[in-house]
């Protein structure tokens, strides 16, 4: 991974993110109400798949995690247990206004409001829910990031577990989760 | 000394045409796929592309020594197995071991890699892995039978287990195996229909059954090693079908004959290939035991009766 | 002139067995009000002998001001076709209901959610306690006395930028010039 300037990535790295950018398998799993796009998205008429983008049905083989929509405290367990189980690199998208500050559910007593405290998220698509063009430019975007070469927050994840695992006791008080050795 | 190093170059060379002509064919059938359903699809080297992404992950999960073994028992398994396959017929770059009861032989070897990847996803105690292999061997019982009947009934036919000498008859005779002894092309085409695990015999590996099966816990390197040795032994299936009953492909030594050789072989099994494509675009999933009735049905009698055609 | 010939008949029927008010509200349907002790012996008989087999849903009303709970049975009839509303009212302090478990079996599902969400208990109710929630140990979040507000900015983090948001019914009163009355002036923004 080095290079001699720091801007400029090696021609190994830059083969590799192409590879990643061109073949992004998407994890099946709809979080919340957001998911009704995502058929929409991978069916004939928003083709999803000419960009390589195919469903993944487990953690172990997928790359991105949708979080569509609200998250109640008891799917963010049930979310956080999938995003550990993933492999390295991952990425997470969010759709939707609930994910960014609440959305409409920002006074509930069991849905959170920022997502980014939770788990760390690389883009943020808004509307509510967004159509499937907006869906494909999130994921156009995310192609973008991955070119440039920042788009590891897997590793931001390990290397700052003490500060996501303070903020996700606090609001989900009976933690019985396995601890991962990554 | 030199016969030697052409022999060990050309087997590299089999291996690197396997591997290319078979994730290829994988690209071109997602593209066809797409455009009978109205979009368009990936690029056509879109399984390097997935390949070059899964070999790339940085962290690899595995659970125990069968779970590092089972991708590269597949890959052995589809090396081994390439090896005895006629590829291009009386060519000196190719190498064919070849020896009396090789196709014996290839009936047992070509299920060891499904073999191992049951004992891979036997290990990580996932119980959809355990349930997804229940029904992948379930539906190998299904369609070997059919398979085993029409292979028996050539050998019987010609008296030899050779592919070779079926090859060099064919070329004698003049007359294709698919229409000396019909029955049994039939039997092995039906029997194909399973092999390659297109609809509707996809249950195994299907992301929405069971999670997917004995992959579900296989990611990152581990899956990408499986996926090149499905795409190798679909190559192998083809070929071997194409050389038993299409006259296998081959024009003479040299080299342009050589190019022209592998054009006829790559038209053949890529016509033969859109046999169980075609019927999959149109066919929803069977149920286990589904196929295996089928299986067992007309597909099991054809195959009796190219046995009987094959003794008178 | 609309018939109402088979409601009136069914809450006379009603009326004259259990000795409870009740009145027709329109065309297929009649409201019953009854003491919560012979509510079960209602529905019991409105299901043998009346032919209202179908339990619809039970409902559950929060009257702060009065103190009291509101639990409305609704039943159907696919004979007559006519929905009967059986209305109770319960203590809200000591929230205390039959189990009527026994007569529909869908109505666990109904008592085990009030339980929860509203804290009635259901003497005899067999099933586990958490059913929508998890690790909750604060008041039933259904009762009005529970401020969500208050809770949600106390366990999540906010993120900054709503403070100048403007409030959607005042913005469309000040368009149209209608005047907002005063009981609904309590949930306004400012």
């Amino acid at each position: 991974m080095t290079s001699n300037n720091n801007d400029k990535q090696t021609i190994v790295e830059y083969i590799k993110n192409w590879s990643r950018k061109h073949s992004l398998f998407v994890m099946a799993y709809g979080t919340g109400c957001g998911a009704i796009e995502i058929p929409a998205t991978m069916t004939s008429r928003y083709d999803a798949e000419r960009f390589g983008i195919r469903g993944a049905a487990t953690p172990r083989q997928a790359d991105v995690l949708l979080i569509t929509g609200y998250l109640a405290t008891k799917t963010l367990k049930r979310v956080i247990r999938v995003y550990e189980q993933m492999q390295d690199p991952k990425y997470v998208i969010a759709f939707g206004s609930c994910t960014i500050n609440g959305g409409m559910y920002y006074d509930s007593y069991n849905t959170i409001n920022a997502l980014d405290r939770y788990i760390p998220v690389d883009v943020y698509i808004n509307g509510c829910m967004p159509r499937p063009e907006a869906v494909i430019s999130g994921f156009v975007q995310l192609q973008k990031q991955i070119a440039e070469g920042n788009a590891d927050n897997g590793t931001k994840y390990k290397e700052n577990l003490e500060w996501y695992r303070t903020n996700q006791t606090k609001i989900i008080k009976n933690w019985r989760m396995p601890d991962y050795n990554w | 000394m030199e016969d030697l190093g052409i022999k060990i170059i050309g087997a590299l060379l089999t291996v690197v045409l396997a591997f290319t002509v078979g994730m290829t064919y994988g690209g071109i059938v997602r593209k066809l796929t797409a455009r009978v359903q109205n979009r368009r699809g990936p690029v056509v080297w879109q399984n390097f592309l997935d390949l070059l992404k899964l070999q790339s992950k940085k962290t690899n999960v595995a659970h125990g020594f069968m779970g590092h073994m089972a991708p590269v028992w597949i890959i052995i398994a589809a090396g081994t197995v390439l090896m005895f396959i006629p590829i291009l017929n009386g060519d000196l770059w190719f190498p064919n071991l070849t020896f009396h009861g090789d196709l014996i032989f290839l009936l047992y070897m070509m299920v060891f890699g499904s073999l191992g990847m049951a004992l891979g996803a036997g290990q990580t105690g996932n119980p959809n892995s355990a349930i997804g292999v229940t029904r992948g061997l379930s539906q190998m019982v299904g369609f070997e039978i059919p398979f085993v009947l029409a292979l028996v009934a050539l050998m019987i036919q010609y008296k030899t287990t050779s592919i070779q000498d079926i090859m060099a008859i064919q070329a004698e005779t003049g007359v294709w195996m698919m229409f000396s002894n019909p029955f049994a092309f039939l039997a092995a085409l039906f029997a194909s229909l399973g092999m390659f695990r297109y609809s509707p015999f996809d249950i195994v590996g299907a992301p929405a059954e069971l999670a997917s099966g004995p992959m579900s816990e296989f990611g990152g390197k581990y899956l990408g090693t499986m996926m090149t040795g499905g795409s190798i032994f679909a190559f192998i299936k083809l070929t071997l079908y194409v050389d038993l009953f299409m006259g296998g492909a081959g024009f003479g030594t040299g080299f342009i004959a050589t190019i022209i050789g592998l054009g006829i072989l790559l038209l053949k099994t890529f016509s033969l290939y859109m046999v169980p494509v075609f019927y999959g675009w149109i066919s929803p999933r069977y149920r286990t035991e589904q196929a295996i009735r089928y299986f067992w049905g007309w597909p099991t009698a054809l195959g009796v009766i190219a046995v009987i055609w094959a003794i008178f | 002139m609309v018939n109402l010939d088979k409601e009136n008949k069914i809450l006379e029927t009603i009326k004259t067995t259990f000795n409870v008010e009740g009145r027709v509200i329109r065309k297929n349907r009649v409201e019953i009000n009854a003491k919560k002790d012979i509510v079960s012996s209602i529905l019991l008989f409105a299901k043998n002998q009346q032919g209202y087999i179908h339990l619809n849903h039970i409902a559950c009303v929060d009257w702060l001001e009065k103190g009291k709970f509101e639990l409305s049975y609704i039943i159907w009839s696919p004979t007559d076709k006519i929905t009967i509303f059986v209305k109770t009212l319960i203590d809200r302090e000591k929230a205390e209901m039959e189990n009527i478990d026994n007569i529909w079996d869908q109505a666990n599902t109904y008592e085990r959610e009030f339980r929860e969400m509203y804290g009635i208990q259901f003497p005899g109710l067999v099933g586990d306690f958490e059913f929508i929630l998890e690790d909750w140990d604060e008041m039933p979040p259904m009762r009005r006395d529970f401020d969500t507000n208050a809770y949600a900015e106390k366990t999540f983090y906010q993120r900054p930028g709503r403070e100048d948001a403007k409030d959607v019914r005042e913005e469309l009163t000040k368009q149209s010039g209608e005047v907002i009355p005063d009981f609904a002036k309590k949930y306004s923004r400012e």
